[in-house]
């Protein structure tokens, strides 16, 4: 199994605001304190890389504490030139969020070129809350996506100049400079929340999958759609287009982690995820068929998750390195997982450094089998 | 509380091919043609409104697609869209001129309809109709709030908005909610509520025009919104009513039927 580490950059903070996201006043945002966190954060991944971890990983969110990373390519662009061997991966950008995506095709492919060809591209739509703060139309995500995404593969793999006509993007010459240095392009990631739509949209191109923050019933669900929809498209998935993001808490006795991931884990949930519910649900967000297989089995909203029912459903993984390997064997055997990407939190920077050696000394090395194999050989493109 | 008066008359309820969209349509009364736009939340609704509008015309509510249940137009990306396809009703209808009544985003169709072909208008009420950019205001973002915010920003009698509500929160109640949304959003998210275009065509419009206003609406306030109405309208009428937030319909049912009975009248 590969592991990949996977950043929010969240600025931590209690408040009594009614969402996280959006409206929570950026007033409560110190610039110092800032600072001072997102070079904890990089030295973070940097040493992740260090410990043995696969790849790297950031990602996009506006307006909000859970995650301070409006711009993943910025992060990425500081990681190409501290790291030499991880892969970099952007998970992902918000396509339909940008009005010009051309830039997007030209930004990856400059941190492909500049990294030497480590850099993942994930595209995603960008979560419900992300059109209320970027103004897009919510009703066009979907087009808009697939649209984009079709753009920026067009522009990555077919010789420019080019025009292109679509009907949110238009340009009379595609020509980006530079090119992708990985051939046909960068492997393309879909991070999605498991839309039937999304799903057979990824496995017809062998794009991987990523579940985020999802119990492990349904993440098993979400695998068997996509498996089935590899072999309708006439191949089996590998188990490197199938990756699951789940937060990983690690510490020398099992009570120890669990303390740990009550507090710590559970603000990501509780706090980080606190929205106030109509950003939840933009209109048209979601397609209607989506909606209803949503509001049939609705899942519990993440503020009022409590810590029993997410250790119950596996939304966490937590405990000692013994218990945390049997944790994780349940999604590299039974789920067939092939990268697991997850961050780590141990409540201060030093605390968060040493949860990560531990890991990398008494979880990872269990997980070997497939040291010599590329993860990103002939999938995601 | 505005109830369907108990001797008024059931409307008709009927299923429309307007080239190749499909419409529901509640009708009833006798007199001359009306057809009443509603605004957000109003599709299928047949209140004391339209029962006392139909003690003096022929009304005709139709829904919008996508409103009230019925199925979405995939066409339909902009205002004028939807202008262009209650043009096309009146045709499938063969009525040659209407008093066109509009509420809210209603309204706001209503007065695309009436820059393009006043000619085709016997009357225009607008009721506390959204549409244009006024200068000083912008419209509080409805879609950003839950339910008791959206209340207390449309209506001045909370109580009022019982008229509106869902008639029960299963799975298709809820859907059709969300295809509703979908259905204004698509045309009304950003820019929101307006139309860029329309405040300098107002001036197109020859038709009597008659702008009914809640006094209290927090969505678009008499001051500065119907203000700048009543300034781009030529000859507009403006008449408040001291009882209503932004559903003077709902909120003062028969002050404002008769209102647009008086001012039709006036006209004939």
């Amino acid at each position: 199994m590969k592991f990949y580490y996977f950043h929010l950059m969240p600025y931590v903070m209690e408040h009594d605001e009614p969402s996280s996201w959006v409206t929570l006043s950026n007033r409560s945002y110190d610039p110092k304190a800032g600072q001072r966190l997102y070079h904890q954060y990089l030295d973070q991944l940097e040493y992740a890389e260090s410990l043995g971890w696969d790849g790297l990983c950031v990602n996009e969110h506006h307006q909000n504490c859970y995650g301070t990373m409006p711009s993943p390519n910025v992060m990425a662009a500081m990681l190409v030139r501290r790291t030499t061997r991880a892969k970099i991966a952007i998970l992902g950008n918000g396509l339909p969020l940008r009005e010009n995506p051309l830039r997007l095709a030209e930004e990856i492919a400059m941190l492909d070129v500049v990294s030497g060809g480590r850099v993942i591209s994930g595209f995603v739509r960008g979560i419900s809350a992300e059109y209320f703060s970027t103004g897009v139309n919510p009703t066009h995500s979907r087009d808009r996506f697939y649209e984009a995404a079709e753009l920026i593969l067009r522009a990555w793999t077919e010789p420019g100049p080019f025009p292109f006509d679509g009907t949110f993007y238009r340009y009379q010459y595609v020509n980006p400079w530079p090119r992708p240095l990985q051939q046909p392009h960068p492997p393309v990631w879909c991070p999605s929340q498991g839309s039937s739509e999304t799903v057979e949209w990824a496995a017809k191109r062998r794009f991987p999958y990523l579940m985020v923050f999802t119990p492990v019933k349904r993440i098993a669900q979400i695998y068997g759609e996509y498996r089935e929809a590899c072999e309708r498209s006439g191949y089996a998935a590998s188990p490197y287009q199938l990756t699951v993001n789940v937060p990983i808490v690690v510490a020398e006795n099992d009570a120890k982690a669990r303390a740990i991931a009550e507090k710590h884990v559970m603000w990501v949930f509780n706090t980080g995820l606190r929205m106030h519910p109509p950003f939840w649900r933009p209109p048209g967000y979601m397609t209607e068929a989506s909606l209803r297989r949503f509001l049939e089995n609705p899942p519990p909203l993440p503020s009022d998750l409590t810590f029993e029912q997410a250790d119950a459903q596996g939304y966490i993984v937590y405990g000692s390195p013994a218990t945390v390997r049997d944790k994780l064997r349940v999604f590299s055997d039974e789920l067939r997982a092939g990268i697991v990407c997850s961050g780590m939190n141990g409540g201060s920077h030093e605390a968060t450094l040493e949860m990560m050696q531990l890991f990398a000394e008494e979880v990872m090395p269990f997980f070997r089998e497939d040291a010599a194999v590329d993860e990103t050989a002939g999938v995601g493109r | 509380m505005p109830v369907r008066r108990a001797d008024a008359p059931e409307p008709e309820r009927r299923d429309l091919d307007v080239r190749g969209t499909s419409v529901r349509m509640l009708s009833g009364g006798a007199g001359p043609d009306l057809v009443f736009l509603h605004g957000a939340g109003g599709a299928g609704r047949w209140l004391e409104f339209q029962a006392r509008l139909a003690e003096r015309f022929h009304v005709r509510c139709p829904s919008h697609p996508g409103h009230g249940g019925s199925p979405a137009a995939e066409w339909i990306e902009h205002i004028s869209d939807l202008a262009f396809h209650y043009l096309d009703l009146l045709d499938t209808l063969r009525l040659e001129r209407v008093h066109l009544v509009g509420a809210s985003f209603g309204g706001w169709i209503a007065a695309e309809v009436a820059v393009m072909a006043s000619h085709r208008l016997a009357s225009l009420t607008l009721i506390d109709p959204v549409g244009i950019k006024v200068d000083g205001w912008i419209y509080p973002f409805l879609f950003g709030m839950d339910i008791p915010e959206i209340v207390q920003t449309v209506f001045h009698n909370p109580m009022a908005a019982l008229a509106l509500a869902p008639p029960d929160q299963s799975v298709d109640t809820l859907a059709f909610q969300y295809r509703q949304g979908a259905a204004i959003a698509r045309v009304s998210w950003n820019p929101y509520l307006y139309d860029p275009l329309l405040r300098r065509r107002l001036a197109r419009i020859t038709t009597p025009t008659l702008l009914c206003w809640g006094a209290h609406d927090r969505l678009a306030p008499v001051e500065p919104c119907a203000q700048a109405w009543v300034k781009e309208v030529p000859g507009a009428r403006l008449r408040v009513f001291a009882d209503s937030g932004h559903v003077p319909h709902v909120e003062e049912p028969a002050a404002v039927a008769a209102a647009i009975a008086e001012f039709c009248g006036g006209i004939r």
